[in-house]
């Protein structure tokens, strides 16, 4: 046995295409659409091994019926286990959530760059998020709580359609309380139940002060979002190579090769899925 | 380099003995046209050919492989060896050998494709010069000489071939199959001359200056609306594209459903799927886009990070396409800013 998992590892250097049987150890519904996954690389060379920066994405393989980009949402902190906060959107995403505890998947990565996580130490940190988009930066908000003491001031904006695909907010819940970050959750279309802000994620802006000279920005969410966005932080006079964008494009081989994640000149899988502002200007066609 | 020279009547043995040893692979007629195919008999080889239909990419990088068996129940590989036959492709333009040595940066190097490795370093390359044809470009971007990547190169002096070395292998073989002999001071004038006059042969010119910057500067340009009016995105041209790599994997099942393949197929940024994530959203859904995208991505995304321009100038892409879309014309209406 311990023979056979030896030669696995080897074979696994050799072919970056080869992916590494990971189990699932917990699934926890989110919303309707959404559940959170956590996963453990079955194989003990390759799970220590796995190192990753927030930002990062890994490729779920689902043999017989494919494999698809999901970024990682836990910190990097977390050892021996990854989180994938996945929406039931296509065939491999649906064959996951049709997955059980125990189940075992595939894993390649990690991959792409991530966010500047030693360059952020010491600065004051502005995300925003939009839907979906606080997959990616949940692994960069929980970094930052595991060291909390190296950064300065927090401030968390999170738009969501309505109450109900508010995604983590058992956790959002949790920090309600704590005055190291400022979080601000709002929804297009409040219920009855709402009790955080109402309307678009760039109206809390007027609500936040930000010191440009010390700010890095973080954002994710739909692509129609990061225009708007960044124009807010524009206004508040960040520097274009502090303003930090993610992108979800279709990281297909995830190692810059089979072409489909092209975005300008770059393809996302390699070179981003994180960008910079100013990197992402000089992308003809990305915002 | 070690060179020597080949009689011209001597040059199918040479064939017929690397057929004891490798499977050939060298240019036959089809149809009027022609491929590379694997031959046993020495006449059906022509050097005299224009172009191929197919690239030689196939060679290495199929249209259709299998990448690994797997189980289902535990999502396990069952298999994933990579099988290579030893191989030689034999007469390669210089534009096709430039071409393998521009796939060459993205399969090898970080993240290194197996399988696309294993064929290269168990294939023999022989190159051999050849004559302009009127869809070629090559000297556009320098790539109508080579001057590694092959074992040996054939340079055609009319009654006899000038065989410029490259490996020991190359060396080796022509030792050990075909009568040569040491080159002579009038056999290096001679091929000083017949590569000179080959130089000469090329008249196209394109203008290229700073194709990069208008690439970005001219991104809104109204001729990707005419080019993109007239294209049918059925991808031909990157079918039979040397330098084209882009592909697709996809998943099949045995019928007992407990097994299957997975299986990588050319792909295209011509389809309109090839940018579609899985919300819907598709980032080049317009014919124009992609068609931009195809040359945005030639003559500057793969330029930024190989410094080489992904075109060798070798003509298919203007052959193949049925909507008439030439290269050369789309670089000129991007210097110009008119369509002709």
């Amino acid at each position: 046995m311990n023979n056979t998992q030896v030669v696995m590892t080897r074979d696994i250097d050799a072919n970056p295409y080869h992916p590494w049987p990971a189990r699932i150890t917990s699934i926890m519904d989110l919303t309707d659409k959404e559940k959170l996954f956590e996963l453990r690389i079955i194989d003990e060379d390759v799970r220590e091994a796995f190192e990753f920066q927030s930002g990062q994405f890994v490729e779920l393989s689902i043999f017989g019926v494919g494999e698809a980009p999901i970024s990682i949402s836990s910190a990097p902190s977390k050892q021996g286990f990854i989180e994938l906060c996945v929406r039931d959107s296509g065939d491999v995403t649906g064959a996951l959530h049709a997955k059980q505890c125990g189940d075992v998947v595939g894993l390649r990565g990690p991959y792409g760059r991530g966010f500047p996580f030693e360059d952020m130490k010491g600065h004051d940190v502005l995300l925003v998020a939009g839907g979906l988009g606080i997959a990616p930066l949940k692994s960069l908000i929980n970094h930052i709580h595991d060291e909390r003491h190296e950064f300065g001031k927090v401030t968390i904006l999170y738009g969501s359609r309505n109450p109900a695909e508010v995604l983590f907010r058992y956790q959002f819940d949790m920090w309600k309380h704590r005055d190291d970050f400022d979080l601000i959750l709002t929804v297009d279309q409040p219920d009855d139940t709402w009790d955080g802000e109402t309307g678009l994620v760039t109206k809390l802006f007027d609500q936040i002060d930000v010191d440009p000279d010390n700010t890095y920005g973080a954002i994710c969410g739909p692509p129609v979002m990061y225009k708007y966005v960044i124009e807010e932080m524009r206004k508040k006079n960040m520097d274009v190579d502090r303003i930090y964008v993610s992108f979800e494009r279709r990281m297909k081989c995830g190692i810059g090769k089979c072409g489909h994640c092209g975005v300008g000149h770059q393809y996302t899988c390699v070179d981003g899925p994180v960008f910079n502002y100013w990197e992402a200007m000089n992308l003809q066609g990305a915002i | 380099m070690f060179f020597r020279v080949i009689d011209k009547e001597r040059l199918p043995d040479l064939i017929t003995g690397l057929g004891t040893e490798y499977e050939v692979i060298a240019p036959v007629e089809k149809d009027g046209r022609f491929v590379y195919a694997p031959v046993v008999d020495p006449a059906e080889v022509r050097l005299d050919y224009d172009t191929t239909l197919l690239p030689p990419k196939k060679w290495f990088f199929p249209a259709e492989e299998t990448l690994m068996r797997f189980r289902v129940a535990d999502n396990e590989v069952l298999d994933d060896e990579v099988f290579a036959a030893p191989r030689v492709l034999f007469g390669l333009h210089p534009c096709d050998i430039n071409a393998l040595l521009l796939m060459d940066n993205v399969f090898t190097g970080r993240y290194a494709d197996p399988y696309y490795m294993r064929r290269r370093e168990q294939t023999l390359l022989i190159g051999v010069s050849c004559t302009p044809s009127d869809t070629c470009f090559c000297n556009v971007w320098d790539t109508n000489e080579v001057h590694w990547g092959f074992d040996v190169f054939l340079t055609d002096m009319g009654d006899r071939y000038f065989a410029s070395c490259r490996t020991v292998k190359g060396a080796e073989i022509l030792d050990r199959f075909v009568e040569n002999r040491t080159v002579s001071d009038e056999d290096t004038r001679e091929f000083q001359r017949v590569v000179h006059d080959f130089k000469e042969a090329f008249d196209r010119t394109v203008d290229t200056t700073q194709l990069p910057v208008l690439l970005d500067a001219k991104f809104d340009s109204p001729i990707w609306d005419e080019f993109g009016e007239k294209c049918l995105s059925c991808g031909a041209c990157s079918m039979v594209c040397p330098t084209c790599y882009c592909f697709d994997v996809h998943d099949r099942l045995e019928p007992d459903q407990k097994s299957g393949v997975r299986v990588r197929t050319w792909d295209s940024c011509q389809f309109k799927e090839f940018a579609a994530v899985a919300h819907g959203q598709n980032f080049r859904d317009t014919r124009a886009s992609r068609v931009k995208y195809r040359y945005y991505h030639k003559q500057w995304g793969y330029l930024s990070k190989f410094e080489r321009v992904l075109c060798v100038g070798c003509g298919r892409c203007a052959r193949a396409c049925p909507a008439g879309i030439n290269p050369v014309n789309v670089i000129e209406a991007l210097q110009t800013g008119e369509v002709r």
